[in-house]
């Protein structure tokens, strides 16, 4: 037991190395930074212009860069009807305004933006190693559970770090494009929420590393891994709509087994922790499933 | 002397109505021997390999592996190592990186692994290369990492598939020498087309040819080397008659200026050599050269062409 763990950490380790000197884990950080900071940029700007009409209103001069007027936008009901319809829980929103925005923002700019990123870099973790059959090497040394497990953590500590520096931006554009934010407070904030949403990219990291095993072209894999994705937005979308008919049932069962039904846990102080663990577990299922093919392929 | 690995019947199809790789392959390879694993393309060698090292999954058969039934990673950790034919090493770690990591995976602590990475690339002479990127490495020494992984550390049973293909004459030579050290500390088997490299170097040899074993054995038994003799000698009549007079337990027949000797069950080629000797300077018959046994490439080359 010991060994199958010290050899599945030698395996992620091994992966995170060589993944961070790739190109490919290069583009992912880049990317997310560069949408989360865009994304940041826009929320700001879109901030300034709520200040700008309650100035108009209050009658009070503008400033040049947004947040001097915080709390009278905390009590805006624009402002608050917008975090409700991001969150889909109406209840969380006096919860969320206890955040910074930018940090709620980032949150849900991460469920939207990482899921994709996430399956994008794992798919390819496995098959690229089939294809050239440098899984060989490792194979011979441990067991295929431990070498997928292995992947699978090594590509959950990248996209670990690429959020790390997505919220690295999102941080640096509250802090040069607004006025009034706390350093540690917003910091801290993105950070609480940021672990949010990279908890809720693990289901589909899983789902990467699951298509990963299936097949030796890591095109193939990642085309597969990315639809699945969208699909599964679609189905949620799908499963939301229908849920009050004849097909509830159905419904409710797919809403169990996607990650985007356990969504609102998210937003909320408590329930969050729960999601979490859903979502560790609903990642397991997704290597597992993939395994049962991997463990007697021949490689 | 105990066996490091035993084939019993082993068969493996690719695909259901595919080409049958391995059709009941049974050899042995002895502890401590290097072993020679001689065959066509397509004779099922890396297949065989590919089996021992738990890639693939033989349909049928059983096989161990020091003492293993089957491949099991965490029983034979370390203990078995694979230089598998046309594995990718991937370009983004350095030599000494790789080696490391494929050592700790092997079971050793990562003190013994960075000391075990070091010797062996000093082994396969990659000293000034181990902190470059692999990618920016020539395939020679691309190969030279991956001998250094499948001898780092202390493995018992080491396989080669094709370890000097792609390495200068000179790189293939010091391999050799590396490989030969070896010898009675590890059990080395090594699939190669170099016949007259395996021939200086083995002393087991394994031939197969449409996934069986079509004959193995010591190198002196394969290739004849403790039964049969060629004599190559100078002008004159041959006394054949008086030759097999003198040596009744042997068969003897002359192609050209050539005697060709065969030992029986009991036969004993030194001995035999002395009256051989005796009955031809008694007819004033020259002795131009004397061969023992035939080289391991017209051996295969007869056996495989049956």
């Amino acid at each position: 037991m010991l060994r199958s763990l010290l050899d599945t950490l030698l395996v992620a380790r091994f992966e995170l190395m060589r993944a961070l000197r790739t190109w490919r884990a290069l583009a992912l950080a880049v990317l997310y930074v560069i949408a989360l900071s865009g994304a940041t940029y826009i929320y700001v700007r879109i901030l300034w212009f709520i200040e700008a009409g309650l100035a108009e209103t209050l009658g009070v001069p503008m400033t040049e860069k947004p947040g001097a007027m915080m709390d009278e936008l905390m009590d805006n009901g624009e402002l608050q009807r917008m975090i409700r319809e991001m969150s889909g829980t109406p209840d969380a929103v006096e919860y969320l305004l206890t955040w910074p925005l930018l940090a709620v923002w980032g949150l849900w700019i991460g469920i939207l933006l990482l899921p994709f990123l996430a399956t994008s870099a794992s798919a390819e973790c496995i098959s690229i190693d089939m294809s050239t059959r440098a899984l060989r090497f490792e194979a011979l040394r441990t067991g295929r559970a431990e070498l997928v497990l292995g992947r699978f953590f090594g590509q959950v500590g990248l996209t670990g770090i690429a959020a790390i520096c997505g919220l690295s931006g999102a941080w640096l554009v509250g802090m040069t494009q607004m006025v009034g934010n706390d350093p540690v407070f917003l910091a801290t904030g993105l950070a609480a929420l940021g672990l949010r949403a990279w908890l809720f990219g693990l289901p589909f990291i899983g789902l990467g590393v699951a298509f990963s095993q299936l097949t030796a072209s890591p095109n193939w894999a990642r085309v597969l891994a990315v639809g699945s994705t969208a699909g599964s937005w679609i189905a949620f979308g799908l499963a939301r709509e229908f849920r009050d008919t004849s097909w509830g049932w159905l419904c409710d069962l797919v809403l169990q087994v996607l990650p985007q039904g356990w969504l609102q846990g998210l937003w909320t102080p408590n329930e969050w922790l729960i999601s979490g663990l859903v979502y560790i577990a609903l990642s397991l299922c997704a290597v597992g499933l993939g395994f049962v093919r991997f463990a007697r392929r021949d490689l | 002397m105990s066996d490091a690995l035993v084939f019993e019947q082993v068969s493996k199809r690719y695909g259901r109505r595919g080409v049958k790789a391995l059709d009941d392959l049974s050899f042995r390879v002895p502890k401590g021997a290097i072993c020679g694993f001689v065959g066509p393309n397509g004779a099922g060698k890396t297949t065989t390999f590919s089996v021992v090292s738990g890639y693939l999954r033989p349909d049928s058969g059983r096989f161990a592996i020091l003492g293993h039934e089957g491949f099991e990673p965490f029983a034979l950790k370390g203990r078995l190592q694979v230089l598998p034919q046309d594995a990718d090493l991937g370009n983004q770690h350095t030599p000494r990186e790789l080696v490391t990591h494929l050592a700790q995976l092997g079971g050793l602590s990562g003190a013994e692994a960075r000391r075990a990475a070091s010797d062996a690339l000093d082994m396969v002479r990659l000293t000034d290369r181990r902190d470059k990127r692999i990618g920016t490495l020539s395939h020679g020494m691309r190969r030279r990492v991956a001998v250094a992984s499948a001898l780092a550390g202390r493995p018992e049973l080491v396989l080669l598939d094709e370890p000097t293909a792609g390495l200068d004459p000179v790189q293939a030579q010091s391999l050799r020498e590396v490989l030969a050290d070896a010898r009675g500390q590890r059990t080395l088997i090594i699939s190669s087309h170099n016949l007259d490299e395996l021939e200086r170097l083995c002393d087991w040899v394994v031939m197969v040819d449409h996934g069986r074993c079509i004959r193995q054995g010591t190198v002196a038994e394969v290739t004849g080397r403790s039964s049969r003799a060629v004599w190559r000698l100078g002008p004159g009549d041959l006394p054949l008659d008086a030759i097999t007079s003198a040596v009744p337990a042997h068969r003897f027949s002359i192609e050209g200026r050539e005697l060709h000797e065969t030992a029986g069950p009991e036969g004993d080629l030194d001995a035999s050599s002395l009256r051989i000797a005796r009955v031809l300077a008694e007819h004033g018959i020259a002795i131009r050269e004397v061969r023992r046994g035939q080289s391991l490439e017209r051996t295969f080359i007869e056996d495989a062409g049956r």
